[in-house]
């Protein structure tokens, strides 16, 4: 039993710290990727219409996000909107 | 007469024992919560069926019941071929030999969690990350608390203490590996605690936490002390974070890596996008939905009356509701000393979503800081610890199976 309670003491030791080094790297390294992605991959700023330059009468803010959000996934980020005609 | 007679022998009630009937009873609370009161419906309900239905005699021509038969019971269960088992000893045991005896399934599960995983939170708030591990003490402080009661040995104490992960499929994995005839009694804790986190959280908040502290708002937080590293291409982020993750665990905890790497393959397909878009719809969807199907029924029919009800089972019972105190307990004073040190003072609700039960105890932590500051809201920074103590109870239980397996 004294053993066991040893290798308890061993294991909540072992434990503990693995686990807080293992988020601790997650932590510095998590930062360092962020840095690394911001300086050479940051995400090129697109252009996507206003509600403004929209013609009010043909599509209301909400569809024009859903739009937008839809054509962002599919071309993975690469495609913008520029207009938005409705087809009869 | 001896028609009656022989029809009474036709049908289970010749076979019936009390400890069937309490199981049934078992049974049907565990149906009961998932069923009408909503709590972990998609396990509750499959593990209350399969104790259900592994508690009646003479189910199988050879006069055997539908429970699991432990392999220590069954003389050579271990060398049969599963198609001998399916034969032997039916499609319960069939399934819970090729699935579960064989650590199939957790890791399966964990793929499926992961594709339903944003690590984003975690990303944009990555101190944070640091109480998903202080959230693991409970893990640790009731290994001691289950060694001394004399019940259990060390591994069947270190897979009771795994429960503080408040993990179910790591729960199980660890189970499987140190202490498999603890499987039934282990899930059951790990789900019904799971369950019982918007009662726990709150109780445990109530006792160590003051209004001030609870008021503390995050956002304000981050307006007076912003971040430095605003993240300009979260996607490309989200993608490599998958990948290096997996290599710094493989390295240094490699024990973890069939849970923490099925887990972080599954979120790198969905990160990917639409071109891995089906892969992460099957292993969110139809596998994970399969997965959770057999692994609950299979760990429900583990529960039959012999194995169920004796001490240790009770033992499992309260050592978890301690575990999981103590883990939410040891993520609030880690925020408490954090706080003593830094300008930027973090609400303790963080800490205590340092368990793995994603994403309920976000939820619950949100709820409570809401009742104390209407316009506190800190889901996401709750949800930055919660993801991190998926990570922590994975490496947690590593650790313990490497030492012990």
């Amino acid at each position: 039993m004294n053993e066991d309670f040893s290798t308890a003491v061993l294991l909540m030791a072992v434990g503990m710290v693995t686990v807080f080094v293992i988020l601790a790297l997650i932590v510095v390294f998590g930062n360092w990727l962020i840095l690394i992605v911001n300086k050479y991959f940051p995400q090129p700023v697109r252009s996507v219409i206003s509600q403004a330059d929209a013609p009010s009468h043909e599509i209301d803010s909400k569809k024009l996000a859903a739009i937008v959000s839809a054509v962002d996934i599919v071309t993975k980020g690469r495609g913008k909107v520029e207009s938005v005609k409705k087809v009869d | 007469m001896e028609i009656f007679d022989k029809l009474y022998h036709m049908t289970a009630f010749s076979g019936l024992t009390p400890g069937m009937i309490l199981m049934w009873l078992i049974a049907f609370v565990l149906l009961f919560l998932g069923v009408v009161k909503g709590y972990e419906p998609l396990l509750l309900i499959p593990i209350g069926f399969g104790i259900l239905i592994a508690n009646f005699p003479l189910v199988l021509s050879n006069g055997m019941g539908m429970g699991v038969v432990p392999s220590e019971e069954a003389e050579g269960i271990a060398h049969m071929t599963i198609i001998e088992i399916a034969k032997e000893y039916g499609i319960i045991n069939f399934l819970y030999y090729l699935l579960i005896k064989t650590g199939f399934l957790p890791p399966i599960i964990f793929m499926g969690v992961g594709a339903l995983t944003d690590f984003g939170p975690m990303l944009r708030n990555l101190r944070l990350a640091f109480f998903g591990a202080a959230a693991q003490i409970g893990i640790f402080t009731v290994l001691f608390i289950a060694l001394a009661t004399g019940l259990f040995n060390i591994k069947e104490a270190a897979s009771l203490a795994i429960i503080g992960g408040a993990d179910g499929p790591t729960a199980i994995y660890t189970t499987i590996l140190l202490a498999e005839h603890l499987l039934g009694p282990i899930a059951i804790a790990a789900y019904s605690y799971m369950a019982l986190v918007p009662v726990i959280i709150p109780l445990v908040v109530r006792l160590t936490c003051n209004k001030k502290e609870l008021q503390i708002n995050m956002k304000q937080q981050d307006k007076l002390y912003p971040s430095k590293n605003e993240i300009k291409n979260i996607r490309a982020v989200k993608i490599i974070f998958p990948i290096l993750l997996t290599a710094m665990i493989g390295l240094i905890v490699p024990s973890a890596l069939p849970l923490a790497g099925m887990l972080l393959f599954g979120n790198l397909v969905k990160e990917i996008g639409t071109s891995t878009d089906r892969l992460s719809s099957a292993a969110s969807g139809p596998i994970l939905n399969a997965a959770t199907i057999f692994l609950g029924l299979s760990v429900g029919a583990t529960m039959t009356a012999n194995v169920f009800l004796d001490l240790q089972t009770i033992g499992i019972i309260v050592g978890g509701f301690f575990a999981f105190g103590i883990s939410v307990t040891g993520g609030i004073y880690a925020v408490k000393i954090y706080n003593l040190f830094n300008k930027k003072k973090i609400n303790p609700l963080i800490g205590a979503t340092g368990l793995s039960a994603v994403p309920m105890a976000s939820r619950v932590a949100n709820d409570i800081a809401l009742k104390n500051d209407p316009g506190n809201h800190l889901l996401q920074y709750a949800m930055a610890s919660n993801i991190s103590g998926v990570i922590g109870s994975a490496v947690a239980a590593g650790v313990l199976i490497t030492f012990l397996g």
